[in-house]
């Protein structure tokens, strides 16, 4: 037996494609309309191209991250909004407080200078 | 092939057929010998030239037409087995021992080795079709399936390796039949 190399040579020789193959490949060229490319076409080729997986996941993972800084942003500063509010409201009730003591106080003296005159 | 492109360029669109008929056999067995299924190779050969027909004005010269033909075609014939996965394939261990109890032909032994092709990873399958049928050099292969030539190497050893043994195993059994 000769070597597998030359064995595989003879078994792996070209052959010819059934008889009107030229002939179809022409008719699908001219039935066929060119496709319109969509603009995002080249966008899903780069995504679907193995090589270039680890870019999409990478950018993937960066969006999250940005994602997540801008949401974790957000929720600080409506705590401190929040807080400013409370202390706001604290403010106005004891500012209230006080002028409700005031006006007992007015009231408990006219009470009481009242029945002399 | 170079006058054919040049006529493509002026416009002549009969010199498209001219260049499939030039590579049809090249393209159709690729995907023959990878799939071993005539009427799947006629369809991706036909996928091939019309990809081929839309993408020619980009053809610089005959020698970028065969990488690109090449390319292309062993792409689409990976992407339909891994699309495919149902697709009856042949494994090793399942490869059918001969039944003619004489020793084999040379026909019967390129049969043989052709299915024991179609049973091999279907990287190192297009490997050897690339190395055996277009006799290319491994940095040509390790150009077209955009790999390594180191992986190419391996991948030849291995597979040749793997050839060999199955090979050994079906000619003893058949040399036993017929003692």
């Amino acid at each position: 037996m000769k070597p597998i190399e030359e064995e595989l040579r003879a078994a792996l020789r070209k052959q010819e494609p059934p008889e009107g193959f030229a002939a179809r490949v022409l008719a699908r060229v001219n039935t066929r309309p060119t496709p319109q490319t969509a603009w995002w076409a080249p966008l899903r080729a780069f995504v679907r191209s193995p090589r270039w997986r680890w870019v999409a996941a990478a950018v993937a993972a960066c969006l999250l991250l940005v994602a997540a800084v801008v949401y974790h942003r957000r929720e600080q500063r409506m705590e401190a909004q929040g807080e400013m509010a409370k202390a706001q409201v604290m403010k106005a009730l004891r500012i209230a407080s006080v002028k409700l003591n005031i006006a007992r106080r007015k009231v408990q003296e006219i009470d009481r200078s009242g029945p002399q005159s | 092939m170079e006058a054919a492109l040049a006529r493509w360029g002026r416009g002549e669109s009969s010199a498209f057929v001219e260049i499939v008929r030039e590579h049809q056999a090249m393209v159709f067995s690729m995907a023959y010998y990878f799939l071993h299924d005539r009427s799947v190779a006629e369809e991706i050969a036909q996928d091939v030239f019309l990809r081929l027909y839309r993408n020619l004005a980009g053809i610089k010269s005959p020698a970028h037409l065969m990488l690109w033909l090449r390319k292309v075609t062993s792409r689409r014939c990976i992407d339909e087995v891994r699309r495919n996965p149902a697709r009856p394939q042949v494994s090793l261990e399942e490869a059918p021992e001969p039944f003619d109890p004489s020793p084999p032909s040379d026909p019967l032994l390129s049969r043989r080795l052709r299915r024991l092709v179609t049973s091999l990873p279907e990287n190192a399958r297009m490997v050897i079709i690339l190395r055996f049928q277009e006799e290319l050099e491994l940095a040509e292969i390790a150009e077209i399936l955009e790999i390594p030539i180191n992986t190419v190497k391996s991948r030849l050893q291995r597979s040749l390796a793997m050839l060999r043994e199955k090979l050994d195993t079906v000619l003893e059994s058949a040399g036993d039949e017929a003692d």
